[in-house]
């Protein structure tokens, strides 16, 4: 378990550099620690039998049935029905900011957002990728084919964060440009405009599609655990702030606390899942929050 | 509050190096990229006046630290207000108990003038005055007496046979200052006769004492001084049976001394010596008194000089002088040289010998190393050869046979040293270190002898070589010696080659001197030394001894030596001048007798009998009187009256209206850098 949890470390993730291989070694290393996993299988269920004809694969021959009948007989499994997941990537400037100076929250989401679509694809879920800033910067559309899983990883891989964060204004534009309804999950720092993102969340919820609300932060972020005199430079407003962090601790943690507490409780009376990660943790965390979503809508 | 060091308070000048820090300081930012700066802002109004407080309160912190330690180096003092209280008299009474106060001029002693004055000046005292009394001689303290008290100790008082000693009265004084509040009223009654000796003391006194008042009285005759004193003697010799004593007696009066010096030492009493002194004279007279063959037994005669007649003061008449005579001997002494003048220098040091107190009888004959025989060797107690030549160590069978019979044999090397003859008597185990390579090379003998417990030399002599800068001698040359394995070698030169070696052989020594007595040793012969030398190589010598001391003095007894030696024991019973029995310790060779108690003898009881007579330290008794304007000008400089008492630190501790306030200083300077670190650590968060 310790052993395959550490493909599920973002600072061993991150010295990878290919996408393709980080989405394969976090969903891989997820469900080999999970094993024997609850959610194993759960992409296509038993639905009837029937008998067995030349040429049908042994694999699925129900031996049960046969030492009670004497017949051979094929479990039927069907195929259950696709969804469209919409990964929403933040990648104004903000999200590069790296704490530790390893892993920025870009990287962090990032990789989660591989590690979904290959979750996502090989369960044959059509998987839509957009990029964001101001607006949205990339779109690539659904598609459940194993090779869009390229694609997306391509995009993830080639990504750079840049401007600034109009979070609302983009989700207002996905809900008005998405026709299928499905999960709608949104990796970002959300630092914008609270009302704003609870307006564009909501305006998703509206429209009948399920959230899952990923606040990538980093672990500097929630504690600012900085000594000495800094001047702090915002990275998307280039403001600077001079500051003696020890003496600001305390009312800084309990802001963010407060802001993290809002985020939470209006996503939660909305219905909308919101699953807080720091940078510094494994993805398991991002990966159970996804499947247990996944699982209540079956 | 006042301090005791006020210069160490411009050490608080140094705060301004904080302060000067603090306001040059700029403050240094590290960049860093952040992305919630709207959490941060609302909490930095708050922190920057935080900070700006926190760094105000770290730098009063340190400023404090350092004032602190600027403080305490001052030493701070604390007064405090006492309630009123009425001011106490102290009186400190200095009495002088010395012999010199027994001084009588028919109307009574001086002791007793001094007791009737010091009767009189408690009686004239307040009834609840506090008395501190102390006898000069002694140096006793009887210090919180009531006023009845003190008439008692006053007279319970008596003379002793001592000097005053006026150190011993001052420090008594200061601290009896110390043990009264500094509030109370001292006063100082000094009465003696102050003698030239006790002034000199007072006049040597170099921390005067303050007090509120001082009064003293010089107890001094009217009349001219009637007396004179057996100062000092000593032994000259002994001849014939008869010991030959000098001795001084000097009139410390003003009258005319017509009296008649006696020596007796048992029933033996010399001829009685007319003594004629004016006034303030001083003279020696010899003295001869028959010891006979009683006194060569003796190990130790006491001898008693006295004066006839009675004058203001009779024990100063009577001197003590224990004398130890040996048996006197006549040591022949062979020196044989190359030549008749090789030997010469050392011959003439060795001559003056028995004309130096009271040494052996030394007969001197001088032979050519060539004619050196048997006959001579049996004639001679000490054979000194010049160097070592093929005829001596052809005699090496001889020399050896010498040397085991109590002779002694002392041989000096030059490069003349013939190698073969040096190996035949080193074989004969005659020498005690065999002269190898000749070093030419100019160095320099040790200061003194190395070993001063070795047997074979003479142990007053190796002291004696140590007050001669034998060390300045520069001897040119000397040879490397291989030292016999019974051999020791006593003394060095500077580079750590033998000078002296010796070697006991039977019951007679063998020495060899690692130098030429022409060459290089001429130089320590020429010089002042060469007498002591010569005899701390003839060993020890059968001489007289004179045991006398001062009562100031240690008696210390020799213990060892001359055939009286004691071994094994730690301590020895003796008799002190009052007659009672005193423990006396051992320690090197001698018997120390702390406090013979008076004047008189001094005797161990039980074997060896040995006498020390203990007499008046010399001008003890000069009654010279003292001139009134100098002792007041001395009694002024050594009393200060008016002045504030001088504060020491002891002093201090016993002041009840002062407290040291650096302890306390130094306590909170220690919580302060224990604390500024957690403080500095807290505010920054």
């Amino acid at each position: 378990m310790r052993k395959n949890r550490k493909y599920l470390d973002p600072v061993f993730l991150s010295k990878l550099g290919n996408m393709d291989l980080v989405a394969r070694c976090a969903v891989e290393g997820f469900f080999a620690g999970l094993h024997p996993s609850p959610f194993h299988g759960f992409s296509v269920e038993y639905s009837d039998h029937r008998e067995y004809h030349a040429g049908d694969e042994l694999k699925f021959v129900d031996w049960k049935v046969f030492g009670r009948s004497d017949k051979l007989y094929i479990k039927q499994f069907q195929q259950e029905t696709n969804t469209t997941a919409y990964i929403l990537l933040d990648s104004s400037k903000s999200m590069s900011f790296a704490g530790d100076g390893v892993v920025s929250k870009m990287d962090y989401g990032s990789y989660l957002a591989a590690a979904l679509s290959y979750l996502m694809l090989s369960q044959s879920d059509s998987t839509a990728l957009i990029l964001f800033a101001e607006r949205v910067i990339k779109h690539i559309p659904p598609r459940s084919r194993r090779t869009h899983l390229n694609i997306i990883l391509t995009a993830l891989q080639y990504n750079r964060p840049a401007g600034q964060t109009n979070l609302a204004g983009v989700l207002h534009t996905i809900a008005e440009t998405t026709k299928r309804r499905g999960i709608v999950i949104l990796i970002s720092d959300l630092l914008d405009d609270e009302a704003d993102i609870f307006r564009g969340l909501a305006h998703l919820k509206f429209l009948k599609h399920d959230v899952i609300v990923f606040h990538t932060m980093d672990h500097q972020e929630l504690n600012l655990d900085y000594e000495g005199l800094i001047q702090f430079e915002d990275l998307e407003s280039k403001a600077r702030m001079r500051a003696f962090p020890q003496s600001l601790r305390e009312g800084y943690r309990q802001r963010v606390a407060e802001f993290l507490d809002d985020i939470e409780k209006t996503t939660g009376n909305s219905g909308i899942d919101y699953c807080l990660l720091d940078t510094s943790e494994p993805l398991d965390r991002a990966l159970v929050a996804y499947l247990s979503k996944r699982k209540r809508m079956m | 509050m006042s301090f005791t060091e006020w210069i160490f308070l411009l050490g608080g000048l140094a705060v301004a190096g904080p302060v000067i820090a603090h306001l040059l300081a700029k403050p240094r930012y590290r960049r860093l990229p952040f992305t919630m700066l709207r959490f941060l802002r609302s909490g930095q109004v708050e922190s920057r006046s935080r900070r700006k407080l926190r760094d105000l309160l770290i730098l009063l912190l340190r400023c404090a630290i350092i004032v602190l330690i600027a403080m305490l180096f001052a030493r701070p003092l604390l007064h405090i207000r006492l309630k009123p209280s009425r001011t106490r008299s102290v009186y400190c009474l200095g009495l002088d108990n010395s012999i010199s106060m027994a001084y009588s001029d028919g109307s009574g002693s001086y002791f007793e003038k001094l007791a009737d004055s010091a009767v009189d000046y408690i009686r004239s005292a307040e009834d609840d005055a506090l008395f501190n009394i102390c006898a000069l001689a002694s140096g006793d303290w009887m210090q919180g007496l009531g006023k009845e008290q003190a008439l008692a100790e006053v007279k319970a008082l008596k003379v002793e046979p001592g000097s005053a000693n006026v150190a011993d009265f001052l420090s008594g004084l200061s601290r009896a200052n110390r043990a009264e509040d500094l509030g109370d009223n001292v006063s100082v009654l000094v009465l003696s006769d102050f003698t030239p000796n006790t002034l000199r003391q007072f006049i040597n006194v170099a921390e005067p004492a303050a007090v509120n008042r001082i009064d003293y009285e010089p107890i001094v005759s009217s009349k001219p001084v009637n007396n004179a004193a057996i100062a000092d003697a000593h032994v000259v010799g002994v001849v014939e049976g008869k010991l030959t004593i000098n001795a001084a007696v000097v009139n410390y009066g003003q009258a005319e001394q017509n009296r008649r010096l006696t020596a007796r030492a048992g029933a033996n009493q010399s001829d009685p010596i007319d003594i004629n002194l004016s006034g303030n004279q001083r003279k020696n007279y010899q003295l001869k008194l028959d010891v006979g063959a009683a006194g060569r037994e003796s190990s130790s005669l006491p001898v008693e000089l006295s004066l006839s007649n009675t004058d203001g003061l009779n024990a100063d008449d009577t001197f003590y002088l224990a004398v130890s005579i040996p048996g006197h001997e006549d040591i022949n002494i062979l020196l044989a040289g190359e030549s008749e003048n090789r030997l010469f220098l050392l011959k003439t040091a060795m001559e003056t010998l028995p004309r130096t107190s009271s040494y052996d009888t030394l007969r001197i004959k001088q032979v050519p190393m060539s004619e050196l025989a048997d006959s001579d060797l049996d004639w001679a107690d000490v054979v000194v050869s010049s160097t070592i030549t093929d005829h001596l160590g052809n005699l090496a069978s001889e020399i050896e046979s010498f040397i085991k019979a109590g002779g002694r044999f002392v041989c000096f090397v030059t490069e003349a040293l013939v190698p073969e003859a040096a190996k035949l008597l080193w074989q004969q185990d005659v020498l005690a270190a065999l002269p190898g390579k000749c070093i030419r090379e100019r160095t320099h003998i040790q200061p003194k002898p190395s070993d001063s417990q070795v047997s074979g030399v003479d142990h007053i002599a190796e002291r004696s070589l140590s007050n001669y800068r034998i060390d300045k001698i520069l001897i040119k040359g000397y040879f490397e010696c291989e030292q016999h394995p019974d051999a020791r070698l006593i003394w060095q030169f500077r580079d750590g080659f033998g000078f002296v070696y010796l070697k006991r052989q039977g019951s007679g020594t063998s020495i060899l001197v690692n130098t030429s007595v022409d060459d290089s040793l001429g130089s320590l012969t020429k010089s002042s030394a060469s007498v002591a030398f010569c005899r701390y190589l003839l060993g020890e010598s059968h001489q007289i001894d004179e045991y006398c001391f001062t009562r100031d003095e240690r008696v210390l007894l020799p213990i060892s030596g001359g055939g009286r030696a004691v071994t094994g024991q730690k301590q020895f019973w003796v008799e002190t001048c009052d007659g009672r029995n005193r423990r006396a310790s051992v320690a090197d060779s001698f018997l120390l007798v702390p406090d013979p108690a008076g004047i008189g003898w001094v005797k161990t009881l039980g074997k060896p009998t040995i006498y020390a007579g203990v007499n008046l330290p010399q001008g003890e008794t000069d009654m010279t009187k003292p001139v009134a304007s100098e002792l007041a000008g001395v009694m002024d400089r050594v009393f200060k009256t008016g002045a504030e008492r001088i504060v020491s630190e002891a002093e201090v501790f016993h002041d009840k209206k002062r407290r040291p306030l650096w302890k306390i200083f130094a306590w909170v300077l220690i919580l302060l850098l224990l604390a500024e670190p957690a403080v500095a650590n807290r505010l920054k968060r």
